[in-house]
């Protein structure tokens, strides 16, 4: 939209509100996504996520507050896969390379090459969507947005309705783009361990209205988190009085705050635990 | 082309998938025998007879000449009804507001008998085939036109949502997102219009035309030859079932094909 876009783009929003007639989903939101950058938005259901999503994506129209962005090709992913059920998974995949005048052969060679890459094989690729299981689909979805080689991607709980080890591929599928090509990324989730996983900086929302309660940086990169730092650090962040009131949790009890937190989890690291998350590892 | 080869390569399969359609027709004829049996050949002609009749007629060459003039009539109206049907309804399918307004304009016009319209196009277009097509016309266009309207109104707006996102022109909007899913729903309007075309193509010409199978209609009937009156309209629903189950039915698989598990 302006000049500054050449370098460094960025996504700034300012005092952003909105509301379906009298009700207030977003009240004076503000965050700032850097190139490169990998942010989260967690919080309860029906605390305007989703409002917040579309608005950056352009789908909703801004009420109020300003909304800057200077990423010149976004892609969006979606809660659910949304694919078009009368085109092939490549075909799928290829459609943003479609609307944007790539030839068949090129968009579908690139097609093929990102669906590999998100572990769908030939065979898939060549089906409707109707023939895949569910975690089939989040790739192809996954890979529709990726394809564009998009320097911002919005991702609406994109993998909550899959199961932990798909989550784990995906998770992993996509801090390697992440990295590599040094995409910015705006994330839903009211899953605070996979924000924890996955983010630089976690924004905690709560509802009515929708507004940020808690900002946290998270100090080590996404691809040097190992799980009990994931582990230890959720428990840290749920410890804080605001975040636990977002998700209408009862304000921390001593033995909580001891660290037992979590003491179902099995031990992925022998000494490294949660069940010992005061002891200070190689990360944050 | 490709549809054009799968039409042609499904045919076999397609015929020999038929056996229990062409079984319950012959249980028909079985009935219509008996019926003639119990009420004599005066009332009710037994099949035999009527095809009998029909084969005489197409041997004469009478029937040709009127089976081409009715079915241009029918299928000129059709494709006026289908082309503006379906454009009008998923344009009005686009818009709230036009689909609001436009729900009772159609119930007006399904309501209407097409007899009424048919006298009315007897005083506009007089003895000439505009008669016929008009009437026919009148007849199918609310039908196709709900039909493109309930099928644009029912896309699912989470896939409207992802093809603003991913920028798709208005041209991709329309082949990619909208016909695939409209044509779901129009298509078996279209094949409800093609038979109230085809019904109503003959009753416009019985009453208000020289020629066509309307017109033979009326002329067997003055002669009370039942015989003859059943092989013309023999003929007429054995076209339409050709039509219908030759060339429709099996494009409309091909284009669903995205439905199905098997295959």
């Amino acid at each position: 939209m302006n000049a500054e876009h050449t370098h460094a783009p960025r996504l700034e929003v300012r005092g952003l509100s909105h509301a379906y007639a009298l009700k207030t989903v977003l009240d004076a939101v503000d965050l700032t996504l850097e190139a490169g950058r990998v942010l989260a938005l967690v919080g309860p259901s029906g605390c305007g996520k989703t409002t917040l999503l579309h608005l950056c994506a352009g789908l909703l129209t801004r009420q109020s507050g300003t909304l800057a962005n200077g990423f010149r090709r976004p892609a969006v992913m979606f809660q659910q896969p949304r694919l078009l059920p009368w085109k092939t998974t490549r075909d799928n995949i290829a459609i943003g390379l479609k609307a944007a005048g790539v030839q068949r052969g090129e968009r579908l060679a690139r097609a093929d090459a990102i669906g590999q890459t998100v572990g769908l094989d030939a065979l898939a690729l060549g089906q409707f969507p109707h023939a895949l299981s569910g975690g089939m689909q989040s790739r192809a979805a996954l890979a529709r947005a990726l394809v564009l080689a998009p320097d911002l991607l919005l991702m609406d709980e994109p993998f909550a309705a899959l199961d932990i080890g798909l989550k784990g591929q995906l998770h992993r599928l996509l801090l390697e783009h992440q990295a590599e090509r040094g995409l910015a990324v705006l994330m839903i989730t009211h899953d605070l361990m996979e924000a924890i996983r996955l983010a630089d900086t976690v924004l905690v929302m709560a509802a009515e209205p929708g507004r940020i309660v808690h900002r946290f940086t998270l100090p080590t990169p996404a691809r040097r988190r190992d799980d009990a730092a994931v582990y230890r650090t959720t428990a840290e962040l749920l410890q804080v009085p605001a975040v636990r009131a977002s998700f209408g949790l009862e304000a921390a009890a001593a033995g909580i705050s001891d660290g037992s937190v979590l003491p179902l989890h099995a031990t992925p690291h022998a000494g490294d635990a949660p069940a010992a998350p005061r002891k200070k590892g190689h990360s944050c | 082309m490709n549809l054009l080869r799968a039409w042609l390569g499904g045919i076999p399969a397609y015929l020999w998938s038929g056996w229990g359609a062409v079984a319950s027709l012959f249980l028909l004829f079985a009935a219509w025998e008996g019926a003639s049996a119990v009420y004599g050949a005066l009332i009710l002609p037994d099949p035999a007879t009527v095809f009998a009749t029909l084969a005489g007629l197409i041997e004469s060459g009478a029937a040709w000449p009127e089976l081409a003039v009715t079915a241009r009539r029918a299928l000129t109206g059709l494709a006026l009804a289908i082309a503006a049907g379906s454009v009008l309804g998923m344009l009005a399918g686009v818009s709230l507001t036009a689909s609001m307004m436009a729900r009772p304009l159609v119930t007006v016009l399904l309501g209407t008998p097409p007899i009424a319209w048919l006298v009315l196009a007897m005083l506009w277009f007089g003895a000439s085939d505009g008669t016929p097509v008009f009437t026919v016309f009148v007849a199918c266009f609310p039908v196709i036109f709900v039909g493109a309207l309930q099928g644009t109104r029912t896309l699912d707006s989470h896939l409207k949502d992802m093809a603003a996102v991913f920028r798709l022109p208005a041209r991709m909007k329309l082949f990619d997102l909208y016909l695939p899913h409209v044509v779901s729903y129009l298509f078996p309007a279209w094949i409800t219009a093609l038979g109230t075309a085809w019904k109503v193509v003959v009753m416009a010409e019985l009453l208000s035309s020289a020629d066509g199978v309307g017109a033979a209609l009326a002329v067997s009937r003055s002669h009370l030859d039942t015989a003859a009156t059943l092989a013309w309209i023999s003929a007429v629903v054995g076209s339409l079932l050709a039509v219908e189950y030759l060339l429709l039915e099996p494009i409309k698989r091909e284009l669903e094909r995205w439905r199905q598990n098997e295959r």
